[in-house]
């Protein structure tokens, strides 16, 4: 027995197959290079100088009024004190001055990070996805969806936020400790080294507390992972849990995850809340030492009562802005571990462009060869050997096999969503490398298993190749393909929004709207792959009908399971284990005994045809 | 929502109550401090003479509040979480009970997205508003209040300030907050958007490279993104314009009370420590008003997640338990009598069903997408209930069963082979946990699975990943039929779940079944004549209508409908 845990899953890329799926979870991790991805980060940003130097700006002219604000509120007090009451009209105009340009600079720089931080995010977001469409399809095969989107939606989002809140008042914060410490030095060394002691103490506090309030929380966010992960799994498998009335034992399971996700949320809570009383506690201790001091200071006749006030505002001041940067650092650094996982989607070697030759340069009639092609998806399991094949124009060819045969593969070479590892694919002679890729799935339309719709209306799913395509046009493809009277059951016919998941549709009728959407594009290469697997046969029959109308003299490479579905197609090609082991038509096949033979006895054994 | 804090109450009480114990040591500081500057360094009421003995002192007694003040916020801080996290964890927990007892067409209004939100994010934001109502709204209104009494305490005067000061806060707060609140609901909307087409591109790719439509799925990615920044940005603006106006009225508001304090103090009212304490007040009190405001945004949203929660709670399954709870006579016959189904507002799906499917007898069930076959079955372990008519189980109404006797005489492999996240050996024996390993090789076997576990690296042991994604959907139909048999049923169904599944194999799975289990009923939907070709009787449906029933052989001859559908099988010589 194999005891060891096999962590390597999902590492075998399966062809034509989704792999991924919802419920991400991302980990704060640390960037692997902070420097780097920094400085990448920091590109973006050099595109919006004039912001960043008016966002700058208006931050230390901010922190300058908000240094200001208490000495002259303590002038204003002593004024007071000392009964000079005629000062206090000016101290006054004066303060409501600085409280003036106070609030000006925290307008302009509000304006600027937001501006700053939409306009980047914006940026990032148009770039990634332009990355994200370039992609290979052996990149989505073999990573996990939900976790190439969670970089769109988690880690961009992220960056935004921390654009937009902590650089700013990381500046500010940093800033406003030095000018107070400065101020507070000016006004009173003695005063403001003890002052100091509470920052000790607040460092202390904060070290102390945020480790254990990291371990909790991380601890928390991994039980709510598994807690997501457990409700995603059983709510949308509940017609399983219903058939083997598994409800008890699955309650059970989540009550238990739910218990000590409670468990570890109140300690964690606790701990994150018991950071406030305590900062609190510590800035009220700092204002006893002030006051006592202060007072003490006073008596002695070394400051005035107006300074101890502005002490108390300065000490405030500046516990909050210790507080605050050892939260930013965090936040900044978990940004930049989402830049860096941003950046390393945008890093991946798009698909090769192709080359420059035209489909339409190539002739009317379309010709495919196949020539001594291999393939593996992961190096050293061929899945192709050797393939051979060659289909004329106009022809249809079929591809049969078991699952894993390579049916799929041979497609998937075909419309270069994977290069084979050598041999040459040929389109009437031209290798189709020197193809423009663009001009080569232009010209070709794919139906797969997996019927891929978009959140739109019918008409536009229909119209999806070809936007140009008159609504008169549609409706022929649409009655050809036997998709019309479907449609027009629907609440709004044409103009039905399908929702995201297409689940207003059956699996059937999602695969005949693609089919549809096939035809609507007019390729010269038609290739259905499962295509009409959960239509039901008589349907079916009437589908190929049209195709046989559709695809006059156009080339169609034809996947299927059943074999009723193939019958009459010009080529039958049985595959096995990546090779091909017979070709002919179906009588021919018939006649070898064969392969094709037995699947086809299988079917209909018993039955004198 | 009050059934679930009820149970918490005295954390719910204790909560608050430290609280005030928190926000009045906060509030009796100033007071303390003014008493500091006016006795101890001004010396007034001493003659002018300043006292280090009531400094100290007074100092002292400012610590040892404090720190009581902080414990209180401590303790008020582990009752609100005890309160909030188990009321959450209760109805989350109620919740999910619900969810799992709903019926098919239950879950189906709800849609399984949006349920699955609820049991999650909503609960998520309920406990913080909770948490957040018995802790920072009392604290908030602690303050507010108690800052209000104590500034009028120093000086009536002062009351003018806060009386200007107050409406002209609340005016703003009400205006921008209504302006924003509503542009919170689109900024969803439009983020959905964007994820949304970012979801299409990555499922969808290989459509998209297809079709070569990348620059107009970049266009489209374009105009949401665009949309949504624009949003954000609309939000942003409006709390950036609010809160300069905001701090000004709190920064004249200041002025203000220096200089009605300095007016009083030149009367002789009030000493030079009560306008110091009067401005700390005065800043609490508005600071407060601010926090409401803001707090009135969580809340709202928290409602809004309580008001969805709500609705599963609320929602009791439809599909009650009957009592009978004992062995029938027979076993393994379903008998439909004159049934007819609808799904909520819509027309029929089936109607005047009438069959009898003797125990052992396996039946094919065929016809056209939409036809009703899956409805069919559907309604014999009652995964919906007819609208009219009855079903019946070894004699004994479905309706008078209790739900557990009731399904577990019947083994349902559904058309969408569920694979959860566990070995294959936990997946095959999911439904029944407590088989030996020997009897999940041997449906294993029967399900034709064995051959592609046995060449995976850990056979039987080999984890699945989530969704079955590492399993091609032959191998998940293979388990999830391998997961039927070895339920011990009287009752089989299988509903298209060999779709996938090239015909040898499918033809040695019903070889297998008929072999090992000929005892049990069998019901198999299915596209493909060679399926059911070899079934006791086959059944067509069209449009929701038993059409014709019978052997392959004689269905052949005496059924229209069955030809066709042999026909565009087996090649189509009958059609042009």
């Amino acid at each position: 027995m194999a005891e060891n845990k096999s962590t390597a899953m999902n590492t075998v890329p399966m062809p034509g197959r989704r792999g991924g799926g919802p419920g991400s979870r991302v980990e704060v991790q640390k960037a692997k290079d902070s420097k780097g991805t920094l400085k990448r980060l920091l590109t973006y940003f050099a595109a919006e100088k004039r912001r960043v130097v008016l966002l700058l700006a208006a931050v230390a002219a901010g922190v300058l009024c908000g240094i200001l604000a208490p000495d002259l509120q303590s002038k204003a007090i002593d004024a007071i004190a000392d009964r000079r009451f005629d000062q206090l009209p000016g101290i006054l105009v004066i303060m409501a001055a600085v409280y003036l340009v106070s609030c000006f600079t925290s307008f302009v720089q509000g304006l600027q990070s937001a501006h700053l931080s939409q306009g980047t995010v914006r940026r990032m977001r148009e770039d990634l996805f332009r990355c994200i469409v370039g992609l290979p399809i052996g990149y989505l095969d073999t990573h996990p969806h939900g976790d190439i989107m969670s970089r769109m939606t988690n880690d961009v989002e992220n960056i935004s936020t921390t654009v937009s809140q902590s650089v700013s008042s990381l500046f500010s914060g940093v800033l406003m400790v030095i000018g107070t410490v400065g101020m507070m030095i000016y006004l009173c060394p003695p005063l403001a080294a003890l002052s100091c002691t509470t920052v000790i103490l607040t460092a202390v506090a904060t070290k102390f507390l945020s480790a254990a309030m990291r371990k909790a929380y991380r601890k928390r966010q991994a039980l709510l992972g598994s807690l997501n992960g457990t409700v995603e799994e059983m709510v949308s498998g509940y017609h399983t849990v219903a058939a083997y009335e598994r409800e008890e034992a699955v309650i059970r399971q989540f009550e238990a995850i739910s218990d000590e996700l409670t468990g570890v949320g109140i300690k964690a809570e606790v701990l994150g809340g018991s950071m406030g009383p305590l900062m609190n506690l510590i800035n009220n201790i700092g204002f006893v030492i002030i006051a006592a001091f202060g007072g003490y200071f006073a008596l002695r006749g070394m400051i005035s009562i107006g300074v101890i006030s502005a002490f108390i505002i300065y000490a405030k001041q500046f516990g909050r802005p210790i507080d605050e940067i050892a939260q930013v650092w965090g936040q900044i650094q978990t940004a930049i571990a989402g830049a860096e996982r941003v950046f390393g989607i945008m890093d991946v070697e798009p698909e090769q462009p192709g080359g420059t030759l035209k489909m339409e340069a190539l002739g009317e009639e379309v010709e495919i060869t196949f020539e001594h092609v291999n393939f593996s998806y992961v190096p050293g399991q061929r899945v192709l050997h050797d393939f051979n094949l060659t289909v004329k124009p106009g022809q249809k060819i079929a591809l049969v096999g078991s699952t894993g045969s390579g049916k799929t593969t041979a497609v998937n070479l075909l419309m270069r969503f994977y290069e084979p590892d050598d041999g040459t694919i040929r389109i009437n002679g031209t290798d189709i490398r020197q193809i423009d890729r663009d001009s080569l799935r232009d010209a070709t339309a794919i139906v797969l298993q997996d019927t891929v719709l978009f959140a739109d209306t019918v008409r536009n799913n229909l119209k999806y190749a070809d936007r140009s395509v008159t609504d008169g046009e549609m409706f022929s493809f649409a009655v050809k393909s036997n998709v019309d009277r479907m449609i027009r059951k629907l609440e709004k016919g044409y103009s039905t929004m399908l929702t995201a998941d297409g689940d207003n549709l059956s699996e059937g009728q999602k695969q005949l709207l693609s089919i549809t959407r096939a035809f609507v594009s007019k390729p010269r290469i038609l290739i259905l792959d499962e295509a009409t697997s959960n239509v039901d046969t008589r349907t079916e029959k009437n589908i190929q009908d049209a195709m046989v109308k559709l695809m006059q003299g156009r080339t169609s490479l034809v996947i299927a399971h059943r074999l009723s579905t193939i019958r009459d197609a010009d080529v039958i090609v049985v595959m096995d284990q990546g090779r091909i082991v017979e070709q002919g038509n179906h009588e021919s096949l018939l006649a070898q005994k064969g392969k094709y033979y037995e699947l086809y006895m299988t079917q209909f054994a018993g039955q004198s045809t | 929502m009050w059934k679930y804090l009820k149970k918490y109450w005295v954390y719910a009480l204790l909560a608050p109550l430290f609280m005030i114990g928190e926000a009045g040591m906060d509030l009796l500081q100033p007071a303390l401090m003014a008493t500091i500057v006016d006795e101890g360094v001004l010396g007034i009421g001493h003659g002018g003479v300043g006292s280090m003995d009531i400094i100290l002192k007074t100092g002292a007694q400012m610590v040892a509040l404090i720190a009581l003040g902080g414990l209180c916020g401590v303790l008020s801080g582990v009752f609100s979480n005890l309160a909030a996290q188990n009321f959450g964890n209760d109805m989350r927990k109620d919740a999910f009970r619900h969810i799992i007892h709903f019926s098919f067409s239950q879950t189906d209004r709800f849609t399984t997205g949006s349920l699955i939100t609820r049991v999650t994010n909503d609960v998520t934001q309920v406990q913080s508003m909770v948490q957040m109502v018995i802790r920072g709204f009392v604290r908030t209104i602690i303050l507010f209040a108690g800052g209000i009494y104590f500034m009028l305490r120093l000086d009536l005067s002062f009351g003018v300030v806060v009386l200007c000061a107050m409406p002209m806060i609340l005016l703003v707060l009400i205006y921008f907050l209504s302006k924003i609140t509503p542009r919170f609901t689109i900024l969803q909307e439009k983020l959905d958007k964007v994820n949304n087409v970012m979801q299409e591109n990555v499922t969808g790719s290989r459509v998209v490279k297809a079709y070569v439509q990348e620059d107009y799925e970049k266009k489209r990615f374009g105009k949401a993104n665009d949309e949504l920044v624009g949003t954000q940005m609309g939000i942003l603006l409006l709390l950036n314009y609010m809160s300069p106006v905001m701090n000004i009225i709190l920064n004249l508001s200041v002025i203000a009370v220096i200089w009605v304090g300095q007016i009083r103090v030149g009367d002789g009212a009030i000493t030079p420590g009560s306008v110091m304490a009067a401005i700390t007040y005065l800043s609490q009190i508005l600071n407060a008003l601010m926090r409401l405001g803001m707090m009135y945004q969580n809340i709202s949203r928290g409602a809004a997640s309580a008001r969805r929660l709500r609705e599963v709670i609320d929602t009791e399954p439809e599909i009650r338990d009957g009592s009978f709870d004992g062995e029938p006579q027979i076993h393994g016959q379903v008998e439909f009598r004159n049934v007819t189904f609808a799904y909520p507002e819509r027309d029929p799906i089936l109607s005047g069903i009438d069959l009898v499917i003797p125990p052992g007898e396996t039946v094919g069930i065929l016809g056209m997408t939409g036809s009703g076959k899956t409805s069919l079955v559907n309604l014999i372990p009652r995964f919906y209930d007819a609208t009219e008519g009855t079903v019946l189980l070894d004699g004994v109404d479905v309706k008078e069963y209790t739900l557990a006797n009731l399904r577990g005489r019947i083994a349902c492999s559904l058309q969408k082979s569920e694979i959860f996240q566990d070995t294959i050996a936990g997946n095959i024996s999911w439904g029944r946990p407590e088989a030996s390993e020997e009897e999940i090789c041997h449906a294993a076997q029967i399900a034709q699975a064995t051959e592609f576990i046995d060449i995976k690296e850990h056979g039987m042991a080999e984890p699945v990943a989530q969704s079955g994604h590492s399993l091609s959907g032959g191998q998940k139909q293979r388990l999830a039929i391998a997961r039927a048999v070895l339920k011990d049923a009287e009752v089989l169904i299988f509903d298209d779940t060999t779709s996938a599944l090239d015909l040898k194999t499918e033809a040695r799975l019903y070889e297998a079944l008929q072999k090992e289990y000929p005892e049990k009923t069998k019901i198999i939907i299915a596209q493909r004549i060679a399926s059911v070709k070899n079934a006791d009787r086959i059944l067509v449906l069209e449009d929701g209508h038993l059409a014709a029933q019978g052997r392959h052989e004689d269905l052949l001859q005496t059924s229209r409908i069955y030809k066709e559908i042999y026909d565009s099988q087996m090649g189509g010589e009958s059609h042009g």
